[in-house]
């Protein structure tokens, strides 16, 4: 059995958890480290960013005394979430995550050839993910205190990620509510952010058909779950000399991790953007070189057997017998 | 491409065919003196007796448009995507070296002579009857030998990227790789289609798959096949469809497994472990293998272009779509070669040192053919280092000719000797 399929399937399964759990009542809080929007409203558990930016624009004197308790839990909780499952909640329960590969999926099924980054172009966006992360603890602050001497920014700025964040159109959209799929003209701030929003979830979409999980290069809650890519339970292992260095690993990979086939000198293979879908591990050829852990111990190991059994199909047997069939090949 | 042949040609190509057909008669005669060999080995056997016997059914007797390949780095699914035959002329015959001897500079390696004796000469008929002959660019000797060979048959260059690392080199190989795909499109008039692509990367997989399995019971403890044997098995695939070959290997896969599991080996326990690596090993050019094997060493592992490395990286379908499986073959050939003419030594070194490890290696021998300059620059710095992880190595410098076969034979069995010593001496037991 394929990992990227398991996956898929168990992707689908938190899907529908995570958007219509709540019709049976389910929810499993609200700190949970992935696009569980918070908009949509039979939801079994919503995403971390929307009470964080809440708890981010309330005055110091408020957060640090009145709310220091639940905020303290809400952030423990958070830090449970991410020790145990880090960043497979990216590559296994990210509701936005399962778009962008049911998007993937579509055009393989369309027989359509995907795009990749440049290395170069790739490189050059990695920074975004962290700056948006930023805006959405500082654009808060500055709601409900006064950053360095500046007036206090209007109510308007409220939420600001979720205010262009794909999700909150896009997620509603499955329990039927199309409302947040309007442009707000109640104010010069919410014009720009609803439009801004509008433009993104188009690229979202558009950027998701033709590149593997476009949308996640440039995602703050991948960057808030790499402060657990060391110290999650989950790991990602190279082995480096049984690595020819044959690329497959990256080729594969939906994120485009260099590192993982061209480095063999590190054990510890999380890296900034990995989402821990394993997909490399399913695809390199030679024993060992890579494995995902659990607290250490190997739960998935490379092996040139599965390798081949993954890539399965009875083969044929001689040469007559390569279809003959023509189909589109793009080129 | 007409050629007149005069008078001294055809006493070339004459005398050529003579005295490739003695030679190997001469190591089959050899051959059939042993005992104990897999019976799974008689139609690698049968094939190259045709060398001698029947040439012109050395090839399987197909419909189908014949596509010589040089080196590794053609990708032979695409040719089998095609709807061609890929068959690799890559020579080993000193004879016709000597045929060859006269288009280069003396210093040039005797692989890109030989191969020239035969395309020139024709003594082996596949050299010519080739639809299209596919060289990639890759040591200097392979850079020009596409302008001499021109002359007789089609050719096609390949511009293969040395400093693979980048990004520039990567999208120039899938380019160049593309730019293989049109000609052979046009040649066989068949579409590469998706279908295909995956169907014949199928195909590769399966012989893979097969090889694999070779060698993993060429690292068991019992020496269950010789290595000039291994090398034979390896070598027909240059010249068997990628089907018959699997079926062949699967055979003697399942004999071998017969052997371990009733404890049969072919060479005793005592023989030191060896692995042999640097230039490639080639029929009939069985010299070192048999060398080696004749003092009293098992040759249980190779890192030869010509045999160990040959069917060892697979490609991985990642997207079932073209671009990207186009893509999976160009890296496949590129990307894990650990062929010296690339600039990073650093992936055969690695190779190496994990291979001595599977294979329980206690020496190795690098073997260095009289002007390949590739195997040559490299091999004073992976000594040291092989040296710095106590690695016992003997370095030979030969080419295809027989003469020095009594001097090889006193440097190899002295090195045995001592391999044995290391052995006594760390406590292992014979
Ligand atoms: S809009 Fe985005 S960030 Fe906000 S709650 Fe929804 S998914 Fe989370
Ligand atoms: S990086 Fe992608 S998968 Fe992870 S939370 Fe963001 S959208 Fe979801
Ligand atoms: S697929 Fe495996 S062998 Fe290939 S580069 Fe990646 S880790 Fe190395
Ligand atoms: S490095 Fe491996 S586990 Fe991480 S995203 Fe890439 S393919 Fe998935
Ligand atoms: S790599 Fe060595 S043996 Fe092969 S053609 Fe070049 S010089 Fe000759």
């Amino acid at each position: 059995m394929r990992i990227d399929r398991i996956r898929l399937v168990v992707q689908a399964l938190f899907f529908i958890f995570l958007i219509y759990g709540g019709i049976l009542g389910f929810s499993i809080g609200n700190a949970v480290p992935t696009m569980a929007c918070i908009y949509a409203e039979d939801r079994g558990g919503s995403c971390f960013l929307y009470p964080f930016q809440r708890f981010m624009s309330l005055p110091w004197s408020t957060l640090l005394a009145a709310t220091i308790v639940p905020f303290l839990i809400y952030l423990g909780t958070f830090f449970l979430w991410g020790v145990v499952f880090g960043k497979a909640f990216c590559g296994w329960i990210c509701p936005l995550g399962f778009l962008q590969d049911l998007l993937t999926k579509a055009r393989h099924l369309l027989g359509i050839d995907g795009a990749r980054f440049r290395w170069a172009s790739r490189e050059r966006f990695q920074w975004v993910k962290y700056a948006l992360l930023a805006l959405l603890i500082l654009i808060p602050m500055g709601i409900g205190s006064s950053l360095a001497g500046l007036p206090k920014l209007s109510g308007d700025w409220a939420v600001p990620f979720c205010q262009i964040c794909p999700g909150k159109p896009l997620l509603p959209l499955f329990s039927g509510d199309i409302s947040h799929l309007i442009i707000d003209f109640s104010s010069p701030v919410k014009l720009a952010m609803s439009g801004l929003l509008m433009g993104l979830t188009g690229l979202f979409l558009v950027g998701g058909f033709v590149k593997r999980r476009w949308f996640c290069l440039y995602c703050p809650m991948a960057a808030l779950l790499s402060l657990f890519d060391r110290i999650g339970l989950i790991g990602l292992k190279k082995k480096g000399d049984t690595c020819t260095r044959c690329g497959n690993c990256y080729r594969a990979c939906p994120m485009e991790i260099r590192e993982i086939a061209d480095i063999r000198d590190r054990k510890h293979m999380v890296t900034q953007d990995c989402m821990l879908c394993m997909r490399c591990i399913e695809v390199c050829p030679e024993n060992k070189a890579l494995s995902a852990t659990f607290l250490g111990f190997p739960v998935f190991t490379a092996s040139a057997d599965g390798f081949l059994k993954r890539h399965g199909g009875q083969p044929p047997l001689t040469q007559e017998d390569l279809p003959h069939d023509t189909d589109s090949n793009g080129s | 491409m007409i050629q007149i042949q005069t008078d001294r040609d055809q006493k070339l190509t004459r005398r050529l065919k003579l005295h490739l057909a003695m030679s190997v008669r001469e190591i089959f005669d050899a051959i059939a003196l042993e005992q104990n060999r897999p019976v799974a080995m008689r139609p690698f056997d049968a094939l190259f007796m045709n060398f001698a016997e029947a040439p012109d059914d050395i090839l399987p007797a197909k419909p189908v448009k014949k596509v010589g390949l040089y080196c590794m780095t053609v990708p032979e699914e695409i040719v089998y995507a095609a709807g061609a035959l890929p068959v690799r002329l890559c020579a080993g015959s000193a004879d016709a070296a000597e045929a060859g001897e006269a288009l280069f500079p003396d210093v040039s390696c005797p692989m890109v002579k030989s191969a020239a004796g035969f395309t020139r000469t024709g003594a082996l008929p596949f050299y010519r009857q080739c639809d299209l002959v596919v060289i990639p660019a890759t040591c200097d000797w392979k850079v020009k030998l596409g302008d001499i060979l021109s002359r007789h048959v089609p050719v096609l260059m390949l511009n293969v990227p040395k400093h693979k690392t980048t990004e520039t080199a990567r999208l120039f190989w899938y380019d160049e790789i593309r730019r293989l795909c049109r000609a052979l499109e046009k040649l066989t008039q068949t579409r590469i289609t998706r279908a295909r692509l995956r169907a014949s990367i199928s195909l590769i997989h399966a012989a893979q798959a097969e090889f694999r399995r070779f060698q993993d019971l060429r690292a068991d403890d019992l020496c269950l096949i010789s290595g000039r044997d291994a090398a034979e098995v390896a070598n027909a695939w240059f010249y068997m469809d990628a089907a018959s070959w699997t079926g062949h290997v699967r055979r003697l896969n399942e004999e071998l497994h017969k052997r371990k599991q009733s404890g049969l080996g072919v060479i005793p326990k005592s023989a030191p472990r060896v692995l042999l690596t640097g230039s490639p090993v080639i029929f009939p050019n069985w010299k070192i293998p048999s060398l080696i094997e004749n003092s009293g060493g098992a040759l249980v592992c190779d890192e030869l272009c010509s045999s160990g490395r040959l069917l060892w990286d697979m490609a991985c379908v990642d997207e079932p779509l073209f671009d990207d499986m186009l893509d999976a073959l160009a890296d496949r050939s590129l990307m894990p070669c650990t062929c010296p003419v690339f600039t990073d030594a650093n992936d055969r070194r690695v190779k190496l040192l994990r291979m001595i490890r599977d294979y329980r290696v206690e020496g190795v021998v690098h073997h260095v053919l009289k002007g390949c300059h590739p195997y040559d620059m490299e091999l004073r710095p992976l000594e040291a280092e092989l040296a710095a992880a106590g690695v016992s190595q003997l370095k030979i410098e030969t080419d295809y000719s027989p003469e020095d076969t009594e001097p090889l034979r006193t440097r190899i069995e002295a090195f045995i000797e001592t391999l044995k010593g290391r052995r006594l001496k760390s406590g292992g037991s014979f």
